[in-house]
């Protein structure tokens, strides 16, 4: 008799799970459609701009969700990612936070390891709650939570899984919740989020992190660096997720603290890099994150000696604290650019052909890149002010204040919407920044008309006569140099700007230089005779009180520029950077706040910037 | 093992394997690995047999110890192998995912049979889960009609709100081109303005090209915040509509502002968004249907609660607050 209710249970059971998980999908869509979103009808819709807008977001954010962000503390979640970015106030550390300026769209991209898994370990009624790990992990000593996410974190620098944590039956069902997030914040014309997470391959602590990005519906599952930390894996899983319809794209980050191994010129196995590598690299992943809170990865000044603006937001320390990247070589763009241009005179593609684009890299859930209005960035690592302001050691053995407070995506696009956005990742019309909401695009051709952009119309006019940033040039046509526009509008809640350059990188006889132009500047300095440099812009900034005035630099810069050194016969890849004028640093804010003099381990004053993508002249015949 | 085990599937299967000689075999394999819907058919018909083998009767086993998996459930199964490794699975590996199942079913049964369920606080939280959906569920299942949902729009309308809009043209004073002569220049125009309609072909000539645009219409303040930062969005929401207006200052520089018009915020009419209350209406029968439920079960409950050591000793029927998710450390490990 037993047996037989036994079994009757059984099904029952078995009827109800089916329900249970229909029905658990239908509660979060429909709570979340009535919650988060008002009603559209009404608004007067934006009409589709052929000559494309401009549209900023983040591709790259933690929550709870990831297992470090948990570990510092964090307990926001994705829906309270999205709810800030578009503009609704969200508490962090005890504090509410409201963007200045809300964003156009977001991806948060939690680790794929562990994910959404961690955060259980707390929960007296979750699937932990008789292991040591609840214990653990909820104890009142500092010290004994520490080593629980020693552990925890250690078992993803070795790339060793906790079996109780990698766990289908708990990772399935999270990466179900978390998936499921995004779409009930698409708002097609407002806002926009994608599905998207971190894979997180670090091999000996030395980052190659990538972002993965979904145009539409996210995967059954996320790929792991468990399952392999090579990226060709990963590229696989991307190619198959393309096969069963859902099109994606990753952007790798942190080249900077990679140790060489991000733009190396060999595979993981060793071997040289060839043709097919290439072009599936770039098939890929189209774009690379050149901004965010651990640093930028553009360049090095070791590598560019010559760039005085390149020692801006450097970040060293690899990933688990063991030290210093030590090489920097294959771990910045900017070289990558012409290391890229070596290959391709060789193996006939460039693997290192990259779009740009900025993130953030917070784990705090929340994007607050305004500097003026800056949350910290890694949890309770850098929660307390006042710590933050007078510490000397902390997150990898960097002080906190050595973050940055991040970087952000822009792209050019027709209408706030995932597939106009995503196509504007595909083709590379995008640039990245320091966090700020600087709009900046470029134009090259060989045949612009001499001082088109007096015409109201020149945005078309260069669409039609040429390419946008992301582009190569087409096959060249006259003698004469290529011609570009560039065009920079500031942030109105920032800085003015203080200059736009062309940052050009050359290759010939598989030997690579950089150089950089000014292009368009502020006020009637003059280009000092000997090395053609527009002399610096001036400092307004009152450290003491973390002002700066905008009676310097300007509201919108645009250039013409004809390449003065070019040759036909050598691979070039022309990019532009914009520099505000000096303002503080968000850590100079936090100082003055406290009326604390700034941490002295980071410089006061900082000339917030934006990269855009670059574009490409490839010589005939190859 | 098989026999103790009582896996009907993967006796059927062996039977399969045993029957063809051996190179036969292999071709069957073969096939077998690149037909996944040969596959399902042939478990299919076995399925069939195996069924209608035990409605026949067989000894030993009471229907209390059937396990029966349907060919649903193993194509749901190869689904999500294919969505993990990108292609069918071998048939060990098919074999290895169908067992794996049985041993959960299995190990379920005998860990029900022996209690194993009591006092665990998973299963006890899944099922209150489940109850809640069931609850919900009933709610969902009515589909209500328009005047249903009109009838709880017009109690509801407050949820409903629209921000105001607001249209305006706008006359723009650039400081790279002026410097600190933008404001001035933009005061000394409008006195020149006064009086003037929107389109005035005196407007036309003064001010400097903006980089945007020179006409927003209907637009929210929050948009506008967005394009001119939050100081130009609450001056301009304080604009009288009707003539040329400023200097407001942006976070671009000086603007003489014409209002055209304002929308006042306002409840759109239900004809507008029946959607979107349709899918609030929804999500509110789920809640209100659950705390139904809810109180109704609670209601059948007599709550014992020890008493606070030093305070009132009476019974409370409240019940306690929920606990606070105790934080993680205040240093980490990094």
């Amino acid at each position: 008799m037993k047996q037989v209710w036994c079994a009757f249970g059984a099904i029952l059971l078995g009827l109800l799970l089916d329900t249970g998980c229909t029905k658990s999908q239908a509660v979060g869509s429909a709570s979340g459609a009535s919650g988060a979103t008002a009603p559209q009808s009404s608004e007067a819709a934006t009409p589709r701009n052929p000559l494309r807008n401009a549209y900023f977001g983040d591709l790259h954010l933690h929550t709870s969700y990831s297992m470090d962000a948990f570990a510092f503390g964090t307990r926001t979640t994705p829906e309270d990612s999205f709810r800030f970015a578009m503009g609704e106030p969200v508490e962090y550390f005890g504090k509410t936070w409201k963007r200045i300026a809300p964003l156009d769209f977001l991806a948060v991209t939690d680790h794929a390891e562990y994910l959404g898994v961690v955060r259980e370990t707390i929960n007296p009624d979750g699937p932990f709650a008789s292991s040591e790990w609840y214990t653990m992990m909820t104890s009142k000593d500092p010290k004994v939570s520490a080593e629980a996410f020693k552990k925890l974190l250690g078992s993803t620098y070795m790339n060793k899984p906790l079996p109780e944590f990698n766990d289908g039956k708990l990772t399935g069902p999270a990466w179900e919740r978390y998936a499921a997030v995004p779409d009930k914040y698409n708002q097609p014309g407002k806002f926009t989020s994608f599905v998207g997470f971190e894979w997180t391959s670090a091999p000996k602590a030395q980052n190659l992190h990538r972002c993965v990005i979904f145009a539409e519906k996210g995967p059954a599952v996320p790929y792991t660096a468990f399952e392999s930390v090579d990226p060709e894996d990963l590229w696989r899983y991307l190619e198959g997720q393309r096969k069963l319809g859902l099109d994606v794209i990753a952007v790798p980050h942190n080249g900077n603290i990679s140790n060489g191994l991000m733009f190396d010129t060999r595979d993981m196995s060793g071997k040289p890099l060839t043709r097919e590598y290439a072009e599936r690299r770039m098939a890929n992943e189209p774009l690379a994150e050149i901004m965010q809170a651990k640093g930028q990865s553009d360049t090095d000044p070791q590598l560019s000696p010559n760039d005085e603006f390149a020692d801006f937001e450097i970040w060293k320390y690899l990933l688990d604290g063991s030290g210093i990247a030590k090489s920097a070589t294959g771990s910045y763009l900017r070289q990558a650019y012409g290391v890229g241009q070596e290959l391709q005179a060789k193996i006939g593609a460039n693997p290192f052909k990259y779009g740009i684009e900025g993130g953030t890299d917070f784990h705090s859930g929340i994007d607050t890149t305004e500097p003026n209005n800056y949350a910290g960035s890694h949890g309770n690592q850098d929660s307390d002010p006042r710590k933050v302001v007078t510490a000397t050691k902390s997150v990898a053995g960097e002080p906190p204040t050595a973050l940055s407070s991040g970087g952000l995506t822009g792209v050019w696009a027709e209408e706030n919407t995932r597939q106009s956005i995503f196509a504007a990742f595909k083709r590379k019309e995008t640039f990245g920044t320091s966090g700020v909401r600087i709009k900046v695009r470029m134009f090259g051709s060989w045949n612009y008309a001499p001082e088109m952009t007096k015409n109201p119309d020149w945005v078309k006019a260069a669409y039609d006569g040429g390419v946008p940033m992301g582009g190569d040039l087409p096959v060249r046509a006259g003698s004469g140099g290529p011609k570009f526009v560039v065009y920079a509008v500031k942030d109105p809640n920032s800085g003015n700007l203080d200059r736009i350059q062309v940052i050009k990188v050359e290759t010939k006889n598989g030997k690579s230089q950089e150089k950089i132009f000014d292009v368009a500047w502020s006020g009637d300095r003059k280009p000092d005779a000997k090395t053609g440099k527009v002399p610096a812009v001036g400092n307004t900034v009152d450290v003491k009180t973390a002002t700066y005035s905008n009676s310097i630099g300007a509201v919108e810069l645009l250039g013409e520029w004809t390449d003065p050194s070019f040759d036909p016969k050598a691979y070039a890849t022309y990019y532009a950077r914009v520099l505000e004028i000096p303002t503080p640093r968000w850590s100079t804010y936090w100082a003055a706040k406290l009326n604390l003099p700034p941490n002295p381990t980071v410089p006061a004053t900082v000339q917030q910037r934006a990269w855009t993508s670059p574009i490409w002249y490839i010589p005939a015949g190859n | 093992m098989r026999e103790v085990s009582a896996g009907i599937v993967s006796q059927e299967h062996e039977a399969v394997a045993e029957a063809p000689k051996p190179a036969f075999k292999m071709a069957v394999l073969r096939r077998w690995l690149r037909e996944p819907l040969l596959h399902f058919l042939v478990l299919g018909a076995l399925l069939f047999a195996v069924y209608s083998y035990i409605n026949r009767g067989r000894v030993g086993v009471e229907s209390s110890k059937q396990i029966v998996v349907s060919l649903d459930e193993l194509r749901q199964m190869e689904i999500y192998f294919e969505s993990q490794w990108h292609r069918p699975p071998t048939p060990q590996e098919f074999q290895a995912m169908v067992e794996d199942k049985i041993r959960e079913d299995v190990l379920y049964r005998e860990a029900l049979a022996m209690g194993l369920d009591k006092d665990d606080t998973i299963v006890k939280r899944r099922m209150a889960q489940k109850m809640q959906f069931l609850a919900e569920d009933v709610a969902a299942a009515h589909e209500p009609s328009s005047a249903e949902l009109k009838a709880w729009f017009d109690k509801n309308k407050d949820k409903f709100a629209l921000p105001s809009r607001i249209s305006f043209r706008h006359i723009y004073f650039s400081p790279d081109k002026r410097g600190k002569n933008a404001q001035e220049d933009a005061a000394r125009a409008l006195t020149r303005l006064a009086g003037q309609p929107v389109d005035s072909k005196a407007a036309e000539s003064m001010g400097d090209r903006f980089m945007f645009q020179d006409y927003y219409g209907d637009r929210a303040p929050d948009a506008i915040a967005k394009e001119f930062g939050p100081p130009f969005a609450v001056a301009v929401e304080k604009l009288k509509p009707g003539s040329w207006q400023g200097p407001v200052e942006s976070g671009y520089g000086w603007h003489l502002v014409f209002v055209t018009t304002v929308i006042p915020g306002r409840i759109p009419a239900f004809e507008e968004i029946e959607p979107d209350v349709k899918t609030a209406w929804l999500a509110e029968q789920k809640r209100r249907a659950w705390e139904k439920a809810y109180a109704e079960m609670r209601g059948k409950y007599l709550v014992l609660l020890p008493a606070p050591p030093a305070k009132d000793t009476a019974q409370s029927p409240t019940p306690v607050p929920k606990k606070e998710v105790p934080s993680a450390s205040g240093e980490g490990p990094l």
